[in-house]
């Protein structure tokens, strides 16, 4: 299976070349076009397998109930994107795992597992989702952002705003804190709460945050009207 | 210290390499990830008669974020904007550059900024009641919603209210409105800005409150059928 991306980072969508019998997995709605004779499936978790609390799961970290399989009976191409504007990169994973923030996913190949994980109450804090993804076994997967996505590889302490992050390798661990020193010069330097990783691995982040786009964007709006 | 711009002209973000007691200042809000020996400290912008002001009428913080590189190594910050799109840099050698609010980034140690009242005039327009001034020697960095459009003014030149970035010191504006009433009113333009004098201004190709107008009749109301047929209507 290849992944190709055009029109990073801004408009990017990705076409995926599958050989016959491969199957690409994709987060439902994010098919734009495909050759016409791929197979379509719609299953709660992996191709001709149920898993109802597994997508029930899914859900909660706000991703979509049903996931859809496209097989390839010869080799042909399946184009994905996503409905607002931004970037998208490819992971491999060798038998490690990954944790993926809500709303990130966007496709993977069959060698993946998609699961939930439970990153506790200080998810909720960090304005991220209560539930993460957790990706893991041995092939590729694809997913999107908000912004540009960067790599940084952490070996020791890094810091990253709330609303930035995109992925993070299991080998990392973050937890809630101050930016810089003192607690008030973080919030008045309008920073707050921000997510401190530790350890050694790969941090996916992405360079605008959809929260701080839409709180520019509310005063704007109209409130509805209730009668 | 060693500055890139990346992500294109839709995401612009600005990597800085911070080497030791190197320092920048940008817009609060604006880190979006850092390395943990870089400090930050929050400071006032702008005299106390501003704060006052800006506590009761602005929007905008009246903070202003300093990031420092206490550790012995390179340290680096990433910064962008909250709205997608480009940012410039600007090179300033002692003359006055004015922002409007929400454009600035960040900036160099050199420049010095201070938060000044705009006028009511500048608020009807929905341009703020305050502005920028950034002077002194150094780089300023700052964007747009959308990307940015340079322009030589030399007399008058008319731009959309919402879509002004930045002008030079010898640079004025007026409020107007965009032709007479009837068109002002029913043109989709409503008030403009008049700049006068000479210099370059840039502009900002959309503006946010344009979006959140486009979007506002598209939002199902409980209002009935006729008030959404009429938001569509006296919308643009």
């Amino acid at each position: 299976m290849q992944f190709d991306f055009i029109h990073k980072p801004c408009n990017t969508a990705v076409k995926v070349i599958l050989q016959a019998g491969e199957t690409c997995t994709a987060e439902a709605g994010s098919m734009i076009a495909m050759d016409s004779h791929l197979d379509v499936e719609t299953s709660t978790y992996k191709r001709g397998k149920r898993g109802l609390l597994k997508s029930l799961k899914r859900m909660f970290a706000g991703e979509s109930f049903f996931l859809n399989h496209y097989t390839a009976n010869a080799e042909s191409e399946l184009w994905l994107s996503t409905p607002h504007p931004g970037d998208m990169t490819k992971v491999d994973l060798q038998g490690d795992k990954l944790i993926v923030q809500s709303g990130s996913f966007v496709a993977c190949d069959e060698g993946i597992d998609i699961d939930t994980g439970w990153q506790g109450f200080k998810a909720l804090l960090s304005g991220e989702s209560f539930f993460w993804l957790s990706l893991s076994g041995s092939g590729q997967a694809i997913l999107n952002s908000f912004g540009a996505i960067y790599e940084v590889d952490v070996d020791g302490e890094y810091i990253v705003d709330t609303g930035h992050i995109v992925a993070f390798d299991e080998g990392l661990s973050f937890s809630l804190s101050k930016a810089g020193s003192s607690w008030i010069q973080s919030w008045l330097g309008g920073e707050g709460i921000i997510c401190k990783f530790k350890g050694k691995g790969k941090l996916y982040c992405q360079s605008h945050n959809l929260t701080a786009f839409g709180r520019s964007l509310t005063p704007h709006l109209a409130p509805k009207v209730r009668n | 210290m060693k500055v890139e711009r990346l992500g294109g002209k839709a995401f612009s973000y600005i990597e800085f390499d911070l080497g030791p007691g190197e320092g920048v200042r940008t817009e609060p809000g604006a880190m979006a990830s850092m390395d943990s020996g870089i400090d930050v400290m929050a400071s006032f912008n702008g005299g106390v008669f501003t704060a006052i002001l800006m506590f009761l009428f602005g929007k905008e913080s009246f903070f202003i974020n300093t990031f420092k590189n206490l550790s012995q190594k390179p340290q680096k910050l990433v910064v962008s904007k909250s709205s997608p799109g480009e940012i410039i840099e600007h090179k300033l050698n002692g003359e006055t550059l004015f922002l409007q609010p929400g454009a600035f980034v960040a900036g160099s140690a050199g420049i010095k900024y201070k938060l000044s009242w705009a006028g009511i005039s500048s608020w009807l327009a929905r341009e703020g009641l305050f502005r920028i001034r950034c002077y002194g020697t150094g780089t300023v960095w700052y964007g747009a919603y959308g990307a940015v459009v340079e322009r030589e003014v030399n007399g008058e030149y008319i731009v959309d209210s919402g879509h002004l970035l930045s002008y030079g010191d010898e640079m004025s504006y007026k409020i107007k409105m965009s032709g007479g009433i009837f068109s002002s009113f029913f043109g989709g333009e409503g008030l403009v800005l008049k700049m006068q004098g000479k210099g370059t201004i840039r502009l900002q190709t959309r503006s946010v409150g344009g979006l959140a107008g486009w979007l506002n009749p598209r939002f199902p109301r409980s209002g009935g059928k006729l008030s959404n047929l009429l938001d569509v209507f006296g919308s643009n």
